[in-house]
């Protein structure tokens, strides 16, 4: 990067997240070239795309967990809230834009636990069991687990661990949550549950959402961007690209005649 | 995206659903096929006054109802089975509008064909139309309008749209005709009457080839061609 980002109000549409001209290298691979897009607050919107097309690596600059990774290297822009991430400590910019993972990954705790150990660590001074509700109730957990607080997280069934974890997520207040294939793992009901819990948190965060089920990303999301070889080739609203998408080979994508 | 660095798959996926997409278009081309028959029969029988063709287009609208009944299923079958998006989708929801018109066009012509004898009891009713120059014009926007479909062709098919007005035209110089035969011979208006409802079933029949058209531009184009002093956005 040898810019700052313009960040002058009026030069940019409503954004609550950003990528600007990003390049992301794994050693020597090329995995995302010249990435621009914008993701608008309380918006659900989707990544879609072949494996290994970048999408995932993309989802994981917002909140800079490919630093985790060594020997990879990103240039250009990623704005949240139209601040350079790069200038963010990550500890904090993580707080704001979580994560939620392809396999369902609880502390091996209690329920209440994991969503108030974290709590805890960053210092939060409220009061706890509100906190758990409030959490738990967000992601449409709370009815099946308030008898149980105390029961180990290892008990719920897949689906619940699931937005166990996306409650986890929500204890650090974040303003936007990423996931990764959140639902690749569940079964049909427990994917139904966890979308609809999607589409109620829309009101009150950003979600960006990476998956490969093409009906989830047109059931729940409100713009979807189709990625292949590491480019996009194309952003629109989720309706434009299941019906009359612009570019043949997002249609030949969303057709199933290439994967 | 540069196009150098699209690489098309090597194996070309081979899917359940082009196999039954391509069953579905070849069922609906029957279909097409099957009402032109019909169609060409009902205006036949009425201008070579021939009874038994018509007799025969009335036996044959079973035929035209079974295959509406497949190809409804067909689409249904797709529909829940592979849940097709955007130019798929919109294939298959042409197809079950499209189905419709034809089995429409269908019942058209037995209609035609049931009144083919009682028109005849007054010949003069027959004589102040222009069925023929109707049928020819209806006949050709649906024969057009199945090469539109089949070549996936908008031209055509908005050329189609056009052709609708001129049979229009006819219907209305018929109407005024066969009113004036009424007056003129009040022991005609039996078969007047019988014969504004033929007139009105040739124009439907091109409505509905008209109908065929906006589907094939909505297929081909992805645009809603119809009603457009009340389309939304």
């Amino acid at each position: 990067m040898t810019e700052s980002p313009d960040t002058s109000a009026d030069s940019l549409p409503a954004a609550k997240l950003e990528a600007r001209d990003l390049h992301f290298w794994y050693g020597t691979t090329h995995a995302l070239k010249g990435i621009t897009l914008s993701m608008k607050p309380n918006l659900v919107t989707a990544f879609i795309g072949p494996s290994g097309c970048g999408k995932s690596t993309l989802l994981r600059c917002f909140n800079r967990m490919n630093e985790l990774i060594p020997d990879t290297q990103w240039e250009g822009d990623l704005l949240l809230d139209r601040e350079d991430i790069r200038r963010a400590d990550p500890i904090m910019l993580r707080r704001r834009v979580g994560m939620v993972f392809q396999k369902p990954n609880p502390f091996p705790k209690s329920i209440e636990e994991n969503i108030a150990w974290g709590a805890r660590i960053n210092g939060y001074k409220g009061s706890m069991p509100d906190l758990v509700e409030r959490c738990l109730r967000q992601a449409a957990l709370w009815d099946e687990v308030k008898d149980r607080l105390k029961d180990n997280a290892y008990g719920l069934s897949g689906g619940q661990q699931q937005r166990l974890c996306i409650a986890r997520a929500l204890a650090a207040e974040p303003d936007v949550l990423l996931m990764d294939e959140p639902a690749s793992a569940l079964d049909p009901l427990a994917t139904g549950k966890l979308e609809e819990t999607i589409i109620e948190l829309k009101d009150s965060y950003t979600i960006v959402i990476v998956t490969h089920n093409m009906q989830q990303a047109s059931r729940i999301s409100d713009e979807t961007a189709f990625f292949y070889l590491g480019e996009l080739v194309e952003f629109n609203d989720t309706e434009v690209i299941f019906t009359r998408p612009e570019n043949k080979r997002t249609e030949d994508y969303i057709t199933g005649r290439f994967g | 995206m540069s196009e150098n660095t699209w690489k098309e798959p090597e194996m070309p996926i081979h899917r359940n659903l082009d196999d039954d997409m391509d069953l579905l278009r070849s069922r609906l081309l029957d279909m097409f096929d099957l009402v032109d028959e019909q169609v060409a029969g009902a205006l036949n029988a009425l201008l070579e006054k021939n009874d038994e063709l018509a007799e025969e287009v009335r036996q044959r609208d079973d035929e035209v109802d079974a295959l509406e009944l497949e190809v409804d299923r067909n689409a249904e079958r797709i529909l829940a089975l592979y849940q097709p998006v955007a130019s798929e989708l919109r294939f298959l929801i042409v197809a079950v509008k499209v189905n419709t018109d034809l089995e429409r066009i269908g019942d058209h012509c037995k209609n035609i064909a049931k009144k083919t004898m009682d028109i005849r009891e007054h010949s003069g009713a027959l004589a102040v139309t222009r069925f023929d120059d109707m049928g020819d014009a209806a006949r050709k926007m649906l024969r057009d309008v199945q090469d539109a479909f089949t070549n996936r062709d908008r031209r055509l098919a908005e050329r189609v749209m056009r052709q609708d007005s001129a049979v229009d035209r006819i219907h209305k110089e018929n109407f005024k005709a066969l009113i004036a035969l009424g007056r003129e011979n009040p022991e005609s208006i039996e078969s007047v009457a019988h014969a504004i409802s033929v007139s009105k079933a040739i124009e439907r029949i091109s409505d509905h080839a008209k109908n065929v058209a906006q589907s094939v531009i909505f297929l081909v184009e992805a645009v809603d061609v119809r009603h457009p002093g009340v389309q939304g956005e």
